[in-house]
């Protein structure tokens, strides 16, 4: 993907996240003037961000925006409830742009359609407020700014091989108080060929009229570079800038980039990932010293003596940068969880009712692991509640509930974990008809006895079970709760369910907020090991191989009383099988029942980081990853339950 | 502080942030004959390019090399822009 788009991705995703989260404010509190002024900022740099590519109705769209905003700013109009929904409406509409240009890298082919009525909305609710949409200065004053620039630049102009394209930014007279900086603004302009400060009003004022903090400056160039590169320059202050190409014929000159500087780094993920195997690497290392200095020990205590104090510092300094990039790779929640609002709100249209979300403590971090894998379950949690949880809002009417169904998020950090509560205030889930349908489905006996309703609402997560007396476009594709569990799961993570009929559900969950760390135990097959998660493990025993006996076409052993399956590991993964007088079992459960699984040796325990397969190995089957050993080895992680499905 | 006055020069060093244009300004309006000294300065706001240009001290020295040392200071020195080019 191209640097820039990428580049715009991430940003402009950030900036329709800060503008619905101040949209929100607003919703609460319509003249917070700090929102407004945020929210017309996030939404005015996103019109510069589309504008980089030329998006002309994502422009339009976002102009139209901007304008009842600056209205809403200058106190010439109140944002109404309906106008916040349609700006709000305007943002969903940016969004799924943006996902459209990460798609395909263009908008959709019916985005002017789209930017129109959405646009006929806005101008509905802000009718006589709002501007013409063009507001670009008559053709003459501009051609008059760029005779005076060429002529000025003449020598530059004469000297340069490259096509150059001039540039006149006008910054806003109070942008210091914004803690804007016009000077790097052109400091980052790539290859600028030539810079003038004029005096925006014709002349400097004198001394004692100079006010040291308006902007009364003009600037005009002229820039070598690609009028993308020069509009990327000027992102956050695309209405503050005109640009006009001066062609050559000539080739162009090899680019330098002056770039301004960052406080902020954006790094791949990929690169921290290869830091943290690069930190592993170098601890185990370290820790083939103190065996190295026990050796030296015999022949020269005090030299050994110095090699155990350097080991010593070394690993403190290793311990020192695991911290560090343990901070590193804390990112908060928000980043992920974003696109739920948006989410919320297309699943409701969808289905007819109307949902009111709010999220809260979405800026607490976690690592990017669980920060990512977050979305999916919650998500999925998300369609069910407005699916199946809030009610139509003529039926929430009738029950005396407000028409708009509310759901809330709230994350928060407990220690070493975070929680996760989604609670809806609709219909509730009916333990008796849980019980019922189970039973029904097979998942539970007639006569069945639960100790409470809790454990009745656990039911839900059970595989097959779905509760929808429709199946719906959303919910209804074959995945239920337990998908959601097993999503859970897989990031070491815990769900609990509450529920009461006619006020609502509440899910309940808990995951660490740092890296997963995995216990594995270790087994061996003839030399080669392999690590099954301790999870997956029921038991582990010896017994004698004559007592293994072969029926149909498997093979059984007898344990407390009961046969059970035994399967070679050897034979699953395609390895010689094993003969030796005793056999290593493990115990796994594969939907409930016991399976055992032979192996050579079981070695020992370890707790380390697994790491998943990325490209041909990713789509190998019953493999979780891999990870690294003490001595440097790669030790293949297995999913016994996958491998023996 | 980046702004320091001392025996008719005032110099500019390290990075001057906005706020030191009113600094400065107050500085050229005490001493209208003032010299302004670049040699330690690294960086500049706006705000203060934009008090040198409409008082158009003396400067002395040589600002950190760059682009914008370039096309601001030699313009400055060169005394090139007295005239408003854009009237």
């Amino acid at each position: 993907m191209n640097e820039l788009l990428e580049q715009f991705l991430i940003e402009s995703r950030e900036l329709v996240a800060q503008a619905a989260k101040d949209l929100a404010t607003l919703a609460r509190d319509p003249v917070d003037g700090a929102a407004i002024d945020s929210a017309f900022r996030a939404i005015h740099t996103l019109k510069g961000s589309f504008a980089i590519f030329a998006l002309s109705p994502a422009e339009r769209l976002l102009h139209a925006a901007e304008d009842v905003l600056e209205q809403a700013r200058k106190g010439a109009a109140l944002l109404r409830p309906a106008t916040l929904d349609t700006l709000t409406a305007c943002l969903d509409q940016t969004d799924r742009w943006i996902d459209a240009m990460e798609r395909d890298g263009a908008l959709p082919s019916d985005a002017d359609e789209r930017a129109s009525a959405v646009l006929a909305l806005l101008r509905g609710h802000v009718a006589d407020q709002l501007p013409k949409a063009d507001t670009s200065e008559p053709a003459s004053q501009a051609a008059d700014w760029l005779t005076a620039l060429v002529a000025r630049e003449a020598h530059q102009i004469d000297q340069s091989i490259a096509d150059l394209i001039a540039f006149r930014y006008r910054p806003d007279a109070d942008c210091f108080f914004r803690g804007e900086d016009p000077l790097s603004v052109v400091e980052a302009i790539p290859d600028l060929v030539a810079l003038a400060i004029l005096p925006a009003e014709g002349s400097w004022p004198r001394t004692a009229e100079l006010d040291p903090f308006a902007c009364l400056s003009l600037i005009e160039g002229l820039s070598a570079a690609d009028e993308a590169d020069l509009r990327a320059a000027f992102r956050l202050q695309p209405d503050q800038v005109e640009f006009a190409a001066l062609p050559r014929t000539s080739r162009k000159t090899d680019r330098e980039k002056i770039t301004a500087d960052g406080t902020l780094l954006r790094v791949e993920s990929a690169r921290i990932d290869a830091l943290a195997d690069g930190l592993r690497d170098l601890v185990i290392a370290i820790n083939s010293l103190a065996p190295l200095a026990n050796d030296m020990g015999r022949f020269d205590r005090a030299l050994a003596t110095r090699l155990r104090s350097a080991q010593v510092s070394i690993e403190r300094a290793a311990t020192s940068l695991h911290g560090h990039l343990a901070q590193i790779r804390l990112v908060p929640l928000e980043g992920t969880l974003r696109r739920l609002p948006r989410a919320a709100r297309e699943i409701a249209d969808a289905l007819g009712k109307s949902v009111a979300f709010t999220m809260e403590g979405e800026t607490i971090e976690a690592d990017k692991q669980i920060a990512e894998g977050l979305f999916e379950p919650l998500l999925h949690l998300l369609r069910n509640a407005i699916d199946h949880g809030i009610e139509m809002p003529a039926a929430r009417q009738a029950a005396g509930k407000p028409p708009q169904g509310r759901l809330r998020l709230t994350l928060a950090r407990d220690g070493d974990a975070i929680t996760a509560t989604l609670s809806d205030d609709g219909t509730g889930i009916d333990p008796a008809r849980i019980h019922h349908m189970a039973v029904e489905r097979g998942l539970l006996d007639e006569d069945a006895v639960l100790s409470d309703d809790e454990s009745a609402l656990r039911l839900i997560f059970e595989p097959g079970f779905s509760t929808a007396a429709a199946i719906t476009d959303l919910s209804g594709r074959g995945v239920g709760m337990d998908a959601v569990q097993a999503a859970v799961t897989r990031l070491h993570g815990t769900i609990t369910v509450e529920s009461k009929v006619g006020s609502g559900t509440s899910f309940h969950m808990r995951f660490p907020a740092h890296a997963l760390t995995t216990q594995l135990l270790v087994v061996e097959i003839d030399g080669d090991r392999f690590g099954i998660p301790f999870g997956q493990v029921r038991e582990t025993l010896r017994i004698d191989t004559s007592a293994i006996k072969p029926v149909g076409l498997g093979q059984v052993c007898v344990l407390r009383g009961s046969a059970v399956p035994v399967v070679d590991l050897a034979g699953l993964l395609g390895l010689p099988s094993m003969t030796a007088p005793t056999s290593r079992l493990v115990v796994t459960h594969i939907e409930g029942s016991p399976v055992a699984l032979r192996v050579g040796n079981i070695s020992h325990r370890l707790d380390t980081v697994i790491r998943p397969h990325g490209g041909v190995l990713g789509q190998a089957h019953g493999m979780l990853g891999s990870a690294i050993m003490g001595d440097g080895s790669v030790l293949l992680v297995l999913d016994v339950q996958e491998l023996l499905a | 502080m980046s702004v320091r006055v001392e025996g008719g020069v005032i110099y500019l060093a390290g990075r001057c942030p906005v706020e030191d244009a009113e600094d400065l300004l107050r500085a050229l309006e005490q001493d209208a004959q003032a010299t302004v000294d670049i040699t330690g300065l690294q960086r500049l706001h706006m705000a203060l390019v934009q008090v040198l240009l409409a008082v158009r001290p003396a400067i002395q020295g040589q600002a950190a090399a760059g682009p914008l040392s370039r096309e601001i200071f030699l313009r400055l020195i060169s005394d090139n822009d007295r005239t408003p080019k854009n009237p």
